[in-house]
């Protein structure tokens, strides 16, 4: 197996609490003084191709992000945990990627240019959602473009000799198994939970970090280095008409007994 | 947001406390990848001047969440040391290879000689239990910096890779059940028996922390201060002790301690123990206040980032405690003075600390010595503050602090033993008093 990508995205914090203001229509979400940290299912991916690495001596390991100046932060922690080396698509301050500015589609085309450029890649494993967006359509709209293989929600994932990739899928309703044949293009795998636990990036690997490649690029030159267009790439495909936190949770009434629950879920037309 | 399915949701629920704090589960949450303006960077900096640094605080503040939040208050209960989650600071199995933070990397450490980042893994895991700390000072500074820098090269080859990797835990015996604070009045001492071309070591050493796991047999290895001459009272050398020698022995298990329970401490007996010259001797013979001097900085360091990680929780605790509770038509406590003043006083000294404990570390180079007067001068002030910090956490959480669950009063416990292990109060106001005095009409910077 030659090379892995894990593109890799940086977040609000899973435990921050978000504020919202509403002044400031869509791009109500706060992002100033807020805790940013990998994606935890990108998490979940980087841990899966350094485990794949191992197993396959020789593999590479390669993080991919598109975001601010601090993205290398979060490609960092990735090296750090085993990936060889880094690739940065640098955008400028002010966009966003939580949906408002950049979209799955202008993420996808920017990384199917980049799975292009790279050649000889073997597999695409990305996190199945971000948890900013929660779109989840950046690893099919990818497999799309590519004409690849896929397979997402993973909880497994094998290696077949051949070059195939045999993926336990988890479902609302059950797991089924799908098998990712050998095609000449990279399989592409998007990651749930129950995949990993993700590793700690060591302290002796922390430090290995610093000495590993990372290739920064500008999104404009990117772009252009790409041949996609640039105002393509950078408008968004939906539009963010309104954000808003939910409401505030209603009080609860408390009851005495089953019978009076029973009753008031009837009232209240619940229960037939 | 993302849907709490239930496996994120059992993911979330490892129990820190009632309050609303995050319950971090996964990791790479760092502290530094703020969105921020340049005026926070100043400080940030200050407590994680390089990228290494962060990336170290970001690991250890995540393990610490993960693991250690959520075992703190049963081992503490139990007065029993987490052997198996404290392996995990060392180097084999995937573990974070903090044991031999500042060791040697050819002999298994990380070869990171650096103050800050000792401060900063001593800040992270205090957060959650100081005891755990402790222990984690006693044996990767006490021990492993000290023979880091004060043994020779088969010494390290010998020594240095069973500590690192987590294998072998130990410490360091200066203490005496007559002997703390006048350190050199200490009467264990080791005789040389040029027959056997080695050392007879007698004596009892008292509140060695990892001096035992069980209770039952000693911890691995340790390093032992004895007099080896009477001429001089600096006439002590440092040995090498390890577990299983014949004639070291546990004396007795420390128990019902205030604070620090999830920490073994231990009186160690040692009769007749032989130790060969040539390799278990550190440093010269009646040379070992080099060896102490060589080590003691770094150690009181160490101890003041405790207590900047204990004030931290207790600041974090107490602030979130006021901001949900309702009293007098109020919706929060913030609005009465007596609190404001608790927490606003809490926090400026607890920053005071932070800075000081920071600025110092950053230019500590562990291989001199001869800073003590702000080593000291750190630990003093830091470990009474952190000790003032979580009382008055207590207060503001009121009956809540005075419980088990809610963290704080185990804080407090844990605070008090800083003004006394590692260096006494008393033992700093000696020390930098007599720096002071040296400065001899010269006045301060």
């Amino acid at each position: 197996m030659k090379k892995i990508l894990v593109p890799i995205k940086r977040v609000i914090d899973y435990a921050q609490k978000i504020r919202v203001d509403p002044t400031k229509g869509p791009q109500g979400v706060q992002l100033k003084n807020v805790k940013m940290s990998m994606n935890p299912f990108c998490e979940i991916a980087v841990e899966e191709a350094i485990q794949l690495k191992e197993q396959n001596k020789g593999a590479e390991v390669v993080a991919i992000s598109v975001g601010p100046k601090q993205c290398t932060e979060t490609i960092r922690t990735a090296l750090a945990m085993g990936a060889d080396r880094g690739i940065h698509i640098e955008t400028k301050p002010d966009v966003r990627g939580d949906y408002i500015d950049l979209q799955p589609w202008a993420i996808a085309s920017l990384l199917k240019g980049i799975v292009d450029k790279e050649d000889a890649v073997d597999l695409v494993l990305l996190g199945k959602q971000s948890i900013d967006s929660d779109c989840g359509q950046t690893g099919p709209l990818l497999a799309g473009l590519l004409n690849a293989p896929q397979a997402t929600f993973a909880a497994n994932i094998e290696r077949g000799d051949d070059g195939s990739f045999t993926v336990e899928r988890e479902t609302d309703t059950g797991t089924e198994t799908i098998k990712l044949n050998a095609s000449g293009k990279p399989a592409v795998i998007t990651c749930d939970l129950r995949l990993n636990t993700p590793r700690y990036p060591t302290m002796p690997n922390i430090m290995k970090a610093k000495k590993k490649p990372v290739e920064t690029i500008s999104l404009e030159d990117m772009v252009k280095e790409l041949g996609l267009d640039l105002d393509e790439v950078l408008t968004p495909k939906n539009e963010v008409v309104e954000v808003y936190e939910p409401p505030p949770r209603k009080e609860g009434e408390t009851v005495g007994s089953i019978d009076e629950l029973i009753g008031k879920l009837k009232e209240k037309g619940l229960v037939a | 947001m993302h849907r709490l399915t239930p496996s994120v949701r059992r993911l979330a629920a490892a129990k820190c406390s009632k309050t609303k704090n995050s319950k971090r589960c996964f990791a790479s949450a760092s502290p530094t990848s703020w969105d921020a303006d340049e005026n926070t960077s100043s400080l940030t900096k200050l407590f994680n001047p390089t990228d290494d640094h962060a990336a170290l605080r970001e690991m250890v503040r995540t393990f610490t969440e993960r693991e250690v939040e959520p075992q703190a208050l049963e081992y503490n209960r139990s007065e029993t040391f987490n052997s198996s989650l404290f392996r995990k600071f060392g180097s084999e199995n995937g573990g974070l290879g903090i044991l031999g933070l500042t060791a040697p990397d050819d002999f298994g450490g990380t070869g990171l000689p650096d103050a800050t980042a000792v401060s900063i893994v001593h800040e992270e895991l205090s957060y959650s239990d100081p005891a755990l700390c402790l222990s984690y000072l006693a044996h990767s500074i006490l021990l492993v910096n000290n023979l880091a820098v004060n043994a020779n090269e088969d010494q390290l080859a010998r020594f240095m890779p069973g500590i690192c990797d987590g294998s072998k835990i130990g410490g360091m015996c200066m203490s005496e059940p007559n002997a703390g604070t006048d350190v050199l009045g200490m009467k264990s001492n080791a005789v040389y028996d040029s027959d056997r071309d080695g050392f007879i070591l007698n004596g009892t050493k008292m509140w060695i922390t990892n001096g035992t796991m069980t209770g039952k047999e000693t911890g691995d290895l340790f390093l032992v201060y004895a007099r080896t001459g009477t001429e001089k009272r600096s006439d002590i050398t440092q040995f090498v002790v390890e577990g299983g020698m014949e004639g070291f022995n546990v004396g007795q298990k420390i128990t019902d301690k205030l604070g620090m329970r999830a920490s073994p401490t231990a009186e160690l007996v040692f009769e007749n123990v032989f130790l060969p010259a040539k390799t278990h001797v550190v440093g010269d013979v009646n040379g070992a206040t080099l060896c102490m001097m060589r080590n003691l900085e770094i150690e009181r360091v160490a101890l003041a980032a405790m207590a900047v990680g204990i004030a931290r929780r207790s600041l974090d605790e107490m602030i979130a405690y006021a901001s949900d509770r309702p009293a007098f038509g109020k919706s929060s406590l913030f609005g009465f003075g007596q609190i404001q003043k608790h927490i606003s006083e809490s926090y400026a000294e607890y920053m005071a600390g932070k800075c000081y404990l920071y600025a110092m570390a950053n230019g500590l180079d562990l291989s001199t010595y001869g800073n003590g007067l702000d080593a000291d001068g750190v630990k003093l002030y830091c470990a009474t503050m952190t000790k003032n910090v979580a009382d008055r956490a207590i207060q503001v959480m009121g009956g809540y602090g005075y419980c088990g669950e809610y963290a704080v009063e185990r804080l407090w416990r844990d605070a008090k033993l800083l003004e006394i292990g590692g260096g006494t109060n008393e033992s700093h106001h000696k020390n930098m008093a007599r720096d002071l005095h040296k400065l001899d009409g010269n006045k301060l910077e």
